[in-house]
């Protein structure tokens, strides 16, 4: 157990002006990266850590969980005005939060995504503070075979988001997968649907194909649709009721419940590494859209869909600090890079991490709740510009966006490969999104596909090949019969959906 | 509102599934010996799962609202130009094509308003360049 001087002495680091300078420069940077289309919080920490080599361990840890958390709030920008998500995790709060700044209400569909955005973040970092090691633990004790389990639950939650036609779903998620299966096979690394391109041998770049599919694809579909004339990317209503343009705490406080679910929600999926926060998001919305008692009105601009997406990504950061602090082990691709950055600094996370440095991490800590309250603040202050920014003509917005995809990915992907990628996952974005099939629905196929297939393969070894020793492990049991129930109950309500809206 | 449009979807993903499972398959995945999982299983059971679903769609379409040709053809258009931009980049490099790439894009969306244009394909490439290059010390495409 950590001493209590230890634990004040660290925050107390933490929190100095010059610490606050830096998270407030690392939340600025993340917020305005976060609302470029294809540029993204992951990209901005991929470029920072290097400037941060010259600085002390916690101003520099400050800075970059500063970029991951303003990232987060910043990709909601693109993704409420212009339906382009900035990261994969936004894609979920695009589904109400563009049809909301359609009906002339971007402000409060922005400023809505940051309060619950804050409010799960919130949530997901005094869950790290108080329980990180018991949950962490808890997370260790899972092995292949609960981890399978787990995927299996993660896909049939995602039965939620199939809607009218289940072989449209069903088609998605195994072209995600099918995906996922180009590159090495997980255990014999032999070559897979790789046509002879060595490039493609360590697997599709997920930036590429989530830029291209997400970003890319829906910025061809409004060029496609624009027929020479030149609009805003998105049309800001002038003046109108001022009760539209900001969230009251009687909306706010009708979210509570949701926003506790997504940040649960989050949290759970956030401390178990490979799950994502992009999952977590669609599992929130997911679960928001059976419980209403109005389903129908979800994708329409309901503003508890914008609450269930925002607070559970942003619950994730905080909860995959969890097993990284404690185990070592990234939960996420943002997470990978905290572990770098870490290691960098001298920081070795795993269980000795709280015993051996033990104030540097309750600093850490304490960054995170000045990122939290910087968040909101800068989010308050800086929305209404970032809004702005987005209302300037779609012919500029759209060739900025492309160009930064195109430099943004390149950077990623380490060149132009990566970039052709892109541009495929664009068009088979495209035509997906056109005839009717899910785009996220293949993402997160794609997302969950490589660790899906090694966590069958070690819990086959495991279970010598006989699936029936699966009665031997409980935990997986209870999450199989999980899947079962959501399965049945995502398809009957999505059955009663399509007859409640054909009726 | 159309279901040929799920016929048609189903129908190439009918085929599309076939010719994995027949053709593309065996050609592209090396076999192993070891391992739990072969290889070929997953996209075998993939290629299997998205032709049935292709075949169900076919037979049960729903109806969705199809995109129209001149959609289909100007979506061509932007890719195709996207694609000569990203292609020539390899070889020019990113100062000299992005200003053209991206004036031309504008110009497709029909921007004829010399300022935007002027910020869309002097300004815009010139801060990114800017900012990866100078401020961000890494290198250009």
């Amino acid at each position: 157990m950590v001493d209590l001087s230890i634990i004040l002495a660290g925050f107390g680091d933490a929190f100095s002006v010059y610490n606050l300078l830096f998270v407030v420069f690392g939340v600025l940077l993340g917020q305005f990266v976060g609302a470029i289309p294809g540029i993204g919080p992951i990209m901005a920490m991929a470029i920072a850590i290097p400037f941060t080599f010259t600085l002390d361990p916690l101003p520099a840890i400050a800075f970059l969980i500063g970029v991951n958390k303003g990232g987060l709030v910043g990709g909601a920008i693109p993704a409420v005005l212009m339906n382009t998500p900035g990261t994969p995790d936004a894609a979920a709060t695009a589904l109400d939060g563009h049809p909301l700044a359609k009906q002339g209400k971007p402000l409060k569909a922005t400023k809505m995504a940051l309060f619950s955005s804050i409010t799960g973040d919130t949530f997901s970092d005094i869950v790290l503070i108080t329980v990180s090691a018991p949950l962490a633990i808890l997370a260790l004790r899972m092995g292949p075979v609960e981890v399978t389990a787990l995927m299996v639950f993660a896909f049939a939650v995602l039965t939620g988001l199939i809607g009218k036609s289940i072989a449209k779903g069903v088609i998605a998620a195994a072209l995600g997968l099918l995906f996922a299966s180009i590159g090495s096979d997980p255990e014999n690394y032999t070559p897979r649907l790789i046509f002879g391109v060595w490039d493609l041998y360590d697997g599709l770049p997920l930036a590429s194909v989530a830029i291209g599919a997400l970003a890319i694809s829906e910025i061809l579909r409004r060029l496609a649709d624009a027929k020479g004339t030149v609009t805003s990317a998105i049309k800001l209503p002038e003046g109108g009721d001022p009760a539209d343009q900001r969230v009251s705490w009687a909306e706010y406080w009708s979210c509570r419940y949701v926003m506790l679910r997504g940040a649960f929600t989050g949290t759970i999926l956030g401390a178990l590494p490979g799950i994502g926060s992009t999952a977590a998001a669609f599992m929130s919305y997911a679960f928001t859209k059976a419980a209403s008692k109005e389903p129908e009105s979800f994708g329409k601009g309901n503003i508890k869909g914008i609450a269930a997406a925002e607070s559970a990504n942003s619950s994730v950061v905080g909860a995959n600090l969890i097993p990284l602090l404690t185990l070592g082990i990234p939960g996420s691709v943002g997470a990978a890079l905290i572990i770098s950055a870490f290691m960098i600094h001298g920081m070795q996370p795993g269980p000795l991490l709280f015993e051996n440095q033990g104030r540097l991490v309750y600093g850490l800590f304490g960054a995170m709740i000045m990122a939290n309250f910087v968040n909101l603040w800068i989010g308050q202050v800086g929305l209404r510009f970032w809004v702005k920014v987005m209302a300037a003509p779609e012919s500029i917005i759209f060739a900025s966006a492309l160009l930064m995809c195109i430099v943004g990915v390149s950077m990623a992907s380490g060149g132009l490969f990566g970039v052709a990628i892109m541009m495929i996952f664009a068009v088979i974005g495209y035509l997906m999104s056109a005839y009717g099939y899910s785009i996220v629905i293949m993402i997160i196929a794609f997302f969950l596909g490589p660790r899906l297939e090694i966590s069958i393969a070690q819990s086959l070894a495991l279970m010598n090949g006989d699936l029936t020793r699966v009665i031997n492990y409980p935990v997986a049991l209870a999450l199989l019969a999980m899947s079962v129930v959501a399965v049945v109950y995502f398809l009957r309500s999505n059955r009663g959906g399509d007859s409640a809206e054909s009726e | 509102m159309t279901n040929s449009a799920d016929r048609l979807s189903g129908a190439l993903f009918l085929l599309f599934g076939l010719a994995l499972y027949f053709a593309v398959i065996p050609a592209y995945v090396e076999i192993a010996e070891d391992g739990n999982i072969a290889p070929n299983t997953m996209p075998n059971i993939l290629a299997w799962i998205i032709a049935l679903s292709g075949a169900c769609l076919v037979v049960k379409p729903t109806k969705i609202d199809a995109i129209s040709f001149g959609q289909f053809s100007r979506m061509a258009a932007f890719v195709f130009v996207l694609a000569i931009g990203i292609y020539a980049m390899g070889w020019f490099g990113y100062m000299i094509v992005a200003p053209v790439l991206s004036l031309v894009i504008m110009a497709m969306i029909g921007e004829r308003r010399w300022v935007w244009i002027a910020a869309g394909a002097v300004g815009v490439p010139a801060l990114i360049w800017l900012l990866v290059t100078q401020v961000l010390d890494r290198s250009m495409i």
